[in-house]
């Protein structure tokens, strides 16, 4: 679809082709700009915890203290309140998911990479694999195989006919839908976040070089990209606390005996 | 805790709405193209969509 609107040349709008990025080097081709991210993300992860954490002070510095910020957000704020006693086996786990995604998240508006990795299928899928393995790991390893299994699929409490009707839902929802869920939403969160930034500002710089009349609105175009940037980090903050507290919520579903 | 145990219960709802849908909307469909019928399929939407409303009642509904 091709929408005339200088008169010269169309203007073609942002769609699935602008996230085909190609590979760096024409000879590797595994090596495109999500994997480079993705690399970058783990480094700036790495180096800002453990430089904030690395002389641990009583009264902490302006470093440190943000960096016990983000931490304390998951430890107390997702983990203790959710998974109860057992929750510092799973700190390592949800903290690494919680910035690994958030770092990943904002990357899309930060200027010169403006790109989520995330926006790429694969990715959140990955993540979502991770948990999906984890979460069904600690519930067999700490119900037994056969008795997590009959909670899933049997709620109790409820005439036996209506298993034929029940059962399938449950193990549809918790070996179907949920980790399909899970991947779906953060990506295609990021995938539309994305998409929305390149239709205003692609869309303003069009306007921007056609004639007088629709140079002037071309400001309009812009602003509202910038409202929208704004916007998005919103977004991109939200989607990594829920893929955070859904994780810790399978798995405090998997620990607890019954639902 | 309070907001979370919500959080909890909305996605799981959704969860269930979408699987008992699936599933038996599926096995709806499927049986309307077995049997050549045409209204099985909504009968299974039905079905799902009621199976899913009572997972759910009986999960949260009755504490």
């Amino acid at each position: 679809m091709h929408l005339k609107l200088s008169g010269e040349e169309g203007f073609t709008p942002p769609g699935v082709k602008d996230f085909d990025l190609p590979p760096i080097f024409e000879n590797i081709e595994w090596l495109t700009k999500p994997v480079l991210l993705v690399a970058l993300s783990v480094v700036l992860i790495s180096i800002f915890f453990i430089a904030a954490s690395r002389k641990a002070l009583v009264v902490p510095g302006k470093l440190q203290f943000s960096g016990e910020l983000v931490y304390d957000f998951v430890r107390n704020g997702l983990a203790k309140d959710i998974l109860g006693p057992e929750f510092m086996r799973f700190v390592p786990y949800l903290f690494t998911l919680f910035t690994f995604v958030l770092v990943n998240n904002v990357f899309s508006i930060v200027p010169l990479l403006q790109f989520s990795a995330m926006s790429h299928v694969g990715f959140p899928y990955a993540l979502a694999i991770i948990t999906y393995l984890v979460y069904h790991f600690v519930g067999m390893k700490k119900q037994g195989v056969g008795h997590y299994l009959k909670g899933i699929a049997f709620m109790p409490g409820v005439p036996k006919a209506i298993y034929v009707l029940l059962t399938p839902i449950e193990i549809a929802t918790f070996f179907i839908v949920r980790p399909f869920t899970l991947g779906l939403r953060l990506f295609a969160n990021m995938f539309a976040g994305h998409l929305l930034l390149l239709v205003f500002i692609l869309g303003g710089e069009h306007l921007l070089a056609g004639v007088i009349g629709l140079k002037l609105v071309s400001p309009f175009a812009f602003a509202m990209g910038i409202l929208l940037t704004f916007f998005e980090f919103m977004v991109q903050c939200l989607q990594a606390y829920i893929f955070t507290l859904l994780t810790a919520l399978y798995i405090a579903g998997s620990l607890a005996d019954e639902h | 805790m309070a907001a979370n145990r919500e959080a909890d219960a909305l996605w799981t709802i959704v969860g269930y709405m979408l699987s008992g849908l699936l599933f038996w909307g599926g096995a709806g469909y499927l049986a309307d193209r077995y049997l050549n019928t045409s209204y099985l399929t909504l009968v299974g939407f039905l079905l799902g969509m009621g199976g899913a409303l009572y997972l759910i009642w009986l999960r949260f509904g009755r504490e």
